[in-house]
């Protein structure tokens, strides 16, 4: 489903069709944890300019996006009852373009995972066979898109959790540049890493997005101050010239021959387009520290970041008879065991003593990381490779810890993106037993342009463009 | 080096106000022997001389937010999503100090 | 054994800004609980941090003041710890770059002048403010998120005078800055005071304990003496101190314990990534420098080399601001500099002390008392019928106006005193006998004769001069 789809149907009827796909879809994606409320939204439209870039468009946002009146959990059961008091800044801009907000989608617990196996909810199924996982933790946002509810979502992505699900469900999953989008209102979780992301169809409607999402926010000293440009005005799919570089370390430890297969399939036809393929390395040991390093860094900043949730000023408070017992018993009730354990080692990698051997030392081994990332892209426009070693797994099969080299390597690999903050991208490249895999892209920072046009040329070799299924019921 | 048994678990957890049974506490243990074997994963990366990397990009910044006031609460949303409230007050059992 | 105090303080001052140091709402103090606040002062999930420029702006000036060394690349860090009057569940600091680092302050002790240095100054957020009640606590988020700058001090002091010193001195600097209101009652300066003993002699540190919730200077004072003699005490029994953290009764005048301190807390510190470091611009804080406020210790050499002032009487005004600032209105009426302090000093002060008047509530017009000081200056009217005068000044009324209704003029006329003069010489010639004889408290006597014959009303020191005339004439 594109944006621009639908424009002949009158927006209410338009909104209330995308809540009844959402209703119908839920008993088997599990997907939507708040159904929102159109008639206020649809009657403070009246006041918008009618040419808003998402005027009347339902839109689902990520359940970590704070929306002023409408529940906001971030799939916690600790925030099962708080109702923000303010609006994020994406959903000011989203409002001022006419977008309409249909529902709150489903993610892993704070953002802290990536199968959506770990949501208050329940677990995300996925549209092309709900044994599967969506991935995560933007999971909701994603098979929403997958399969049809409505043309775009928001997701946020910390570690790869837009584009893992995009890989998974088959859609666009775009990561802009660290301050390109404000983080304003998004409940956190690792700050450093944390990038406000979306979902689309197809690569025209990824540009409008960031052009509506992007942007400085005073109230994040994080945003970049960089003018927005006019991407999808200036889409170009001409590759003559630009270097592909297709990161070797991740394609070599992928043991599905079709994945591997798919990626040199694309890379021919790139290649026939124009653009020079090459073939890049990371230090190998360097690419087996990435998941740790995130790892440790991701919990140290939440468990720090999420020390709001005590249950005092909002969100479900347990009784006790003194304030620490409100808070202990609270926060104990109020996150799953798999957070609790992640705060733990959080907090025990900030004591001062051990910060030197794991929380300061990630961050230097992140600094390493990226060094060498950027200098990848002193000889490549762009760094290729696929967003996953598998199709969406099992339920059962899907773990956020499995060990062995193409886990480390394949699963996490888009981590780099996060750790270095440059602009990075899933598309729908193909189909292994009918599941849908993608390709991933990632250029420098703040080239969203370069990103989108050889996305756009991508596209068109693989002819995925507006692709959705539908879901048997 | 510390001993990873229940009483350091649970002063662990009390630390950032969370409780652990003792399935989670044995759940920790495993978590701290995989912690174990990837501080020795990362003493085997020479970062010497390598500054922490914090933020993505480090070019400095100079914004300052000018000093206006320009967005309150009101009292009513101030308290709304607190479960006790009190004479325009958050309530909680009394703070022992 | 003798033993030497080492004292060291922690100072922390809200500084006078309109909104938070890390949001758009307001500072107050005093306002309806939970009315000056947004979701950031509350650490609703998903706000992030904004400083506020004007906070920054002052805690250069501070800086500067203090002779700090200023770090230009403003950077944050968390403080992690859980406590209800704490929303965020960590507090925005500057635990490894403070924006001031150094310096030191100027104290006067008995031993003459003495540098307490300072190891730091940085800025950081306010937590809400609980009340306390058996049924429970009740939290008001207003003061959350309001700036603060932190002062440390070395451990220099070495007595509770000292330490008083040290607060007052600092106090003055932050006001005369406009920095900070710095009222210990109202909380908008706290100070928590660590203290030890150690032999004569020692270079090593005894175990200390802390102070907390001080809220006056002197009582900085006494409960430091207290601490002191409880600490002496428990030392020459061949006690050991217990590190904990202490109050100061005023009813039993004696430190209370609080708490234990079991170990140093790690507070996790890590730097806050929500904030990437912000640069000043040099030339800004060069122009915040070159503007800065006059300090006390400047205004005090000003009024002694100017208005030629004694140390003392400079050094009285000085203490008071709001002292100084109508001593200094005075005197753009006046060039009777001394004069002017001393009505100001002894006079105004104690009207004001008797009828529990406050400064900004001082009903003394400045021109009004100037304009009184010229009269007597002028010898238009008598030092005791100034204080006259200066009674009705306090209820409103121009001197010029009462002189006049009272009919206070001084008998300056030289004719009419004369007459009088001469008719007193004649009917006292053992008086002018005298003063041939060189007795010269005759012309008291002779001039206290006239004051009685004109009815006080007239000129003691014309009186005095013609008397010595027209004695030498005859």
């Amino acid at each position: 489903m594109r944006l621009s789809d639908q424009k002949d149907i009158e927006i209410r009827e338009r909104c209330e069709q995308a809540l009844a796909r959402l209703h119908a879809l839920q008993p088997s994606l599990n997907a939507v944890v708040t159904f929102c409320d159109i008639d206020e939204q649809l009657e403070a439209l009246k006041e918008k300019d009618p040419n808003g870039k998402l005027y009347g468009v339902p839109i689902v946002l990520k359940d970590n996006v704070s929306t002023k009146g409408i529940r906001t959990t971030a799939s916690s059961r600790i925030l099962d009852n708080y109702v923000p008091v303010y609006d994020a800044c994406i959903v000011e801009r989203l409002k001022a373009e006419g977008a309409i907000i249909v529902a709150k989608a489903s993610m892993d617990e704070l953002g802290m995972g990536g199968t959506n196996k770990n949501a208050y909810t329940g677990k995300v199924n996925n549209p092309y066979d709900t044994r599967r996982i969506s991935g995560g933790s933007s999971g909701g946002s994603a098979v929403l898109v997958a399969a049809g509810a409505t043309a775009v979502s928001i997701g946020t992505d910390t570690g790869d959790s837009v584009r893992k699900p995009a890989a998974y469900n088959g859609i666009i999953g775009v990561k802009p540049t660290y301050g390109r989008i404000s983080r304003y209102g998004i409940i956190p979780y690792a700050s450093s890493l944390d990038h406000v992301g979306y979902f689309t169809t197809n690569v025209e409607d990824a540009c409008t997005m960031l052009e509506v999402l992007a942007g400085r926010d005073d109230r994040d000293m994080t945003s970049s101050l960089r003018p927005v440009e006019a991407y999808r005005d200036h889409l170009n799919s001409d590759l003559r010239g630009k270097v592909i570089g297709v990161l070797e370390n991740v394609q070599e430890v992928i043991r599905d021959q079709a994945i591997r297969d798919n990626v040199e399939a694309l890379c021919e036809k790139l290649a026939a387009r124009g653009a020079q393929i090459r073939r890049v390395r990371m230090p190998q040991e360097l690419m087996e520290t990435i998941l740790p390093v995130y790892l440790t860094i991701a919990n140290a900043e939440a468990t720090a970041n999420h020390s709001n949730l005590d249950g005092i000023r909002f969100g479900m408070r347990e009784d006790g008879e003194s304030v620490e017992e409100v808070m202990k018993n609270s926060r104990t009730k109020g996150f799953s065991a798999y957070v609790r354990k992640r705060f733990i080692i959080g907090s025990y990698s900030l004591f001062v003593e051990n910060q030197d051997k794991l929380f300061r030392k990630a961050q230097k081994i992140r600094r390493m990381l990226v060094d060498h990332y950027r200098a990848l892209f002193a000889e490549c426009d762009c760094i290729l490779a696929s967003a996953a070693p598998t199709v969406a797994p099992l339920e059962d099969e899907a773990s956020d810890e499995a060990l062995g080299k193409e886990h480390l390597v394949a699963d996490n690999h888009m981590q780099l993106g996060n750790f270095s903050g440059y602009p990075s991208m899933t598309l729908p490249s193909g189909f292994v037993d009918g599941l849908p895999i993608g390709v991933n892209i990632t250029c420098r920072p703040f080239e969203e342009q370069m990103m989108f046009d050889i996305a756009k040329a991508i596209e068109e070799e693989t002819g995925l463009a507006d692709h959705t299924v539908e879901v048997k019921a | 080096m510390e001993t990873f048994d229940k009483e350091y678990f649970q002063k662990l957890a009390g630390g950032i106000m969370l409780d652990v049974n003792d399935e989670e506490v044995e759940d920790l243990k495993q978590e701290f022997a995989i912690l174990t074997s990837q501080i020795q994963l990362f003493d085997k990366v020479d970062t010497e001389g390598v500054e922490p990397m914090i933020y993505p990009f480090e070019e400095e910044t100079h914004f300052l937010r000018e000093d206006v006031v320009d967005h309150v609460l009101s009292q009513q949303d101030a308290l709304k999503n607190a479960k006790s409230v009190r004479a325009g007050h958050v309530h909680v059992p009394k703070v022992v100090k | 054994m003798n033993y030497e105090t080492v004292i060291g303080i922690e100072i922390h001052c809200e500084l006078k800004t309109k909104t938070k140091m890390f949001s758009s709402a307001p500072v107050s103090f005093g306002e309806v609980a939970n009315t000056c606040v947004n979701e950031i002062d509350l650490g609703h999930p998903g706000c992030l941090p904004c400083v506020n420029r004007e906070a920054v702006r002052l805690a250069i000036k501070a800086a500067t003041a203090l002779h700090c060394t200023i770090d230009p690349l403003v950077r944050f860090d968390r403080k992690n710890y859980y406590y209800s009057d704490l929303p965020k569940g960590f507090q925005i600091t500057q635990q490894f770059h403070p924006i001031g680092s150094g310096g030191y302050v100027e104290i006067d002790t008995e031993e003459g002048k003495k540098k307490i240095r300072l190891n730091r100054m940085h800025m950081e957020e306010d937590t809400a403010k609980q009340f306390h009640s058996d049924a429970g606590t009740l939290i008001d988020f207003n003061r959350a998120g309001t700036p603060l700058i932190e002062i440390v001090s070395e451990p220099d002091m070495r007595s509770g005078a000292q330490a008083a010193a040290y607060v007052e001195k600092l106090r003055m600097i932050l006001l005369y800055l406009g920095v900070s209101d710095v009222k210990m009652e109202e909380g908008s300066m706290r100070c928590d005071v660590n203290i030890s003993l150690r032999p004569q002699g020692s270079d090593t540190f005894g175990t200390k304990t802390e102070i907390k919730n001080l809220n006056s200077i002197s009582n900085v004072q006494k409960a430091i003496d207290a601490e002191v003699e409880r600490q002496r005490a428990i030392l020459e029994e061949g006690g050991v101190i217990e590190q904990a953290t202490r109050r100061y009764d005023e009813t039993k005048k004696t430190t209370v314990m609080m708490r234990k301190k079991e170990g140093n807390v790690d507070y996790k510190y890590f730097p806050e990534p929500n904030i990437f470091p912000i640069r000043l611009d040099d030339r800004w804080i060069a122009d915040i420098q070159e503007h800065l406020e006059e300090l006390p210790d400047q205004r005090k050499e000003r009024y002694m080399r100017d208005f030629g002032l004694s140390d003392y009487d400079a050094g009285v005004l000085v203490a008071t601001r709001e002292l100084a600032d109508f001593y200094e209105a005075v005197c753009a009426h006046t060039n009777a500099y001394k004069k002017a302090a001393n009505w100001v000093i002894v006079e105004l002060t104690a009207a004001l002390n008797k009828t529990n008047t406050k400064w900004k509530d001082n009903p003394c017009k400045a021109a009004s008392l100037a304009e009184m000081i010229n009269m007597v200056e002028k010898g238009d009217i008598s030092g005791k019928q100034a204080k006259i005068v200066f009674e009705e000044i306090l209820k409103g009324k121009e001197p010029k106006q009462v002189v006049e209704e009272k009919g206070m003029k001084q008998m300056s006329d030289t004719g009419e005193l004369l007459t009088m003069i001469q008719s007193v010489l004649d009917a006292n010639p053992q008086s002018i006998a005298d003063f041939k004889n060189g007795k010269d408290r005759a012309v008291g006597f002779l001039v206290g004769q006239v004051m009685k014959a004109s009815k006080g009303q007239a000129n003691p020191a014309m009186t005095n001069r013609l008397i010595q005339e027209e004695l030498k004439k005859r």
